[in-house]
């Protein structure tokens, strides 16, 4: 894994994308995520908000947009549950806040480390969702660890076609 | 301090992110009696804005895109793909046949439930009406069992009103928006509704688990219930009509907090993770027709009228008791009477104290009166005339030692003609006889 300085790593290779792109394709992940599961019911292992929100941190190499994009989504998420608005909201903020960090040390051009980073990412996030929900506001909340492992690979999996086709949105100049 | 915001700039706005949705969070939830917590049922104002721009946004595209999706089955399924067609409809009017001629026997049987439900007055409730709506999208999340459907407060839908299929039921509204509404799956963690096995007539709450499967909780440990059995919905719930199927069971498990409880896992008769089409129960009324609702009405009015009249008899009946003195009961002592009790509305009126006392005063030996003569010893000792008036009194008051009232008016003439004819012979019980002066 190579390790570059981060002001560097900054400077040279922080892309840009339409602002459309900005604004749809965040839009995209939350419309899919809430209508493919009506296709694919119980086995609709992604989160496909968690991957946007990662892509963009990464590719962006800002925390801070890192941290917002991924509050809201987050909260979006949130908002179409019965669930407190918030907990995906924590989790995605910080998934976004370490991707951002992580991105602007190591080289994240390598399609191996994105998807094992992804895959790390999503268990995190769901651990972070369990968290806050039993230990932070104290709910009765029922989990599944190989449900949150089903989801990490399907988050890694969708990575490897979206990421690619992503980068393909990048303004060249 | 510029510069350490600068280097720390980063860091800084992910906690105060992070704080605001922790804050966020503590507002939302809250404790309940028994030390749980537990989320608000009612959203907040600010949480409440967050989901109607959620629903907002995300809505239009799910539209467009189940348009786009009910628009190409529907193309293929009625212009394309219409092979076995001639032979379906075949079927469906052998189908249509038969279903007609048991729905004549079926109606006759509902006809009689329903008189017979009128005459006890039932209160059944039925499906009255149903708005049917299209299901457009989900949480998107694996632990929150709810989707979004294409009606909302404007097509009258309201929350907690049932939604269901022609399999069984689905749901509960949540959540109402003007175009959209959010159901609460049955198969939610959340989720809530009364059901009963149809054979075992055990009742319980159906809930969801971790796995997104119907479970009945809260129930004693039973072994007469099977896989298979039919479960319905038990109407205690005030959402779900009586009766309308949920499942099947599928496994009996154990409680995995409570030894003497069970868990029936529930196999659900509507298909939760394709719905398409469901109905929304906007009302549930008696579904009898005018001359038994008119009926029922009537019975009603005269139950009514006879519950008044009764109630006027034992108001009546309560006056004349207040003003009627208490009872003796001649098993108690004297100052346990009823009478004694200062609470009595009436209380004892005691004769008063006699000016010159004689042998009929109450209380005086009648041997030792001042004109009572040895002589007459034994004249009061030989049985005395009866008295009509006077016996059933002091019957009385030599077996209780208490007086009736003197206000009693038919003791009083009796009682003032009777010295005449009582003084040359002493009766002895009418030594305590009450109410009798000189």
């Amino acid at each position: 894994m190579p390790l570059l300085g981060a002001d560097l790593r900054r400077d040279l290779e922080i892309r840009r994308y339409p602002l459309l792109v900005y604004g749809l394709v965040p839009l995209a992940a939350l419309v899919l995520q809430a209508w493919l599961p009506r296709l694919l019911g119980r086995f609709a292992w992604f989160d496909l908000p968690l991957v946007v929100t990662v892509y963009f941190a990464l590719c962006r190499r800002s925390p801070i947009q890192g941290t917002l994009m991924g509050a809201a989504m987050g909260l979006f998420e949130d908002a179409l549950t019965q669930h407190a608005i918030g907990v995906n909201g924590i989790a995605k903020t910080i998934a976004g806040f370490l991707a951002a960090s992580v991105g602007v040390r190591i080289d994240v051009e390598n399609q191996a480390i994105r998807l094992v980073l992804i895959f790390l990412l999503s268990l995190m996030s769901s651990g972070l969702v369990v968290f806050v929900s039993r230990f932070l506001l104290g709910l009765d909340y029922e989990w599944r660890w190989y449900t949150a492992l089903f989801a990490a690979l399907g988050n890694s999996l969708i990575a490897l076609v979206l990421f690619p086709m992503l980068d393909r949105l990048q303004s060249r100049d | 301090m510029e510069s350490f915001f600068d280097r720390y700039r980063n860091l800084l706005v992910l906690l105060a992110l992070l704080l605001a949705q922790i804050i966020g969070l503590a507002v939302q939830v809250r404790r309940t009696g028994e030390g749980r917590s537990t989320l608000d049922r009612g959203d907040g104002p600010g949480v409440r804005l967050i989901r109607l721009w959620a629903e907002g946004l995300v809505s239009p595209p799910e539209r467009l895109i189940h348009s786009v999706k009910l628009g190409s089955e529907h193309l293929w399924e009625n212009y394309l793909d219409l092979h076995n067609v001639r032979q379906q409809n075949q079927d469906l009017q052998k189908t249509i046949d038969r279903l007609r001629l048991e729905q004549a026997a079926l109606l006759e049987d509902a006809r009689q439930g329903q008189r017979l439900q009128a005459l006890v007055n039932f209160q059944e409730k039925y499906i009255y009406k149903t708005v049917a709506a299209q299901a457009i999208g989900s949480s998107g999340s694996e632990q929150a069992r709810v989707f979004y459907i294409d009606k909302g407060s404007a097509d009258g839908l309201d929350r907690d009103m049932a939604v269901i299929t022609a399999d069984g039921i689905v749901g509960k509204i949540r959540d109402v928006f003007p175009n959209g509404a959010q159901v609460l799956a049955i198969n939610d963690q959340s989720s809530g509704a009364g059901v009963i096995l149809e054979t075992t007539r055990i009742r319980g709450i159906l809930r969801g688990n971790a796995n997104g499967q119907p479970q009945i909780v809260d129930i004693l440990a039973d072994k007469r219930i099977q896989k298979g059995e039919v479960v319905l919905t038990a109407g205690g719930d005030q959402i779900f009509p009586r009766g309308l199927p949920v499942g099947v069971v599928d496994k009996v498990i154990q409680d995995p907090e409570r030894d003497s409880f069970i868990d029936v896992l529930i196999t659900p008769a509507a298909h939760l993770d394709r719905l398409d089409e469901v109905l929304v129960i906007t009302s549930t009324q008696p579904r009898f027709n005018q001359q038994q609702q008119q009926d029922v009405a009537t019975s009603e009015a005269l139950k009514g009228a006879e519950a008044a009249q009764m109630k006027e008899q034992q108001k009546a009946s309560q006056i004349m008791a207040e003003r009627l003195p208490g009872l003796i009961d001649p098993n108690l002592p004297a100052d346990q009477q009823p009478l004694h009790d200062s609470s009595n509305p009436n209380p004892v009126a005691h004769p008063p104290q006699a000016l010159h006392p004689d042998r009929f005063t109450p209380g005086a030996d009648p041997n030792s009166g001042s004109d009572a003569s040895p002589s007459a010893a034994p004249e009061a000792a030989a049985p005395a005339e009866p008295d009509l008036a006077v016996k059933p009194q002091a019957e009385k008051s030599s077996s209780g030692g208490q007086t009736k009232p003197a206000t009693k008016p038919q003791t009083k003439p009796a009682l003032s003609n009777h010295p005449q004819k009582a003084k040359p012979q002493p009766v002895q019980p009418q030594k305590n006889s009450p109410g009798r002066t000189p």
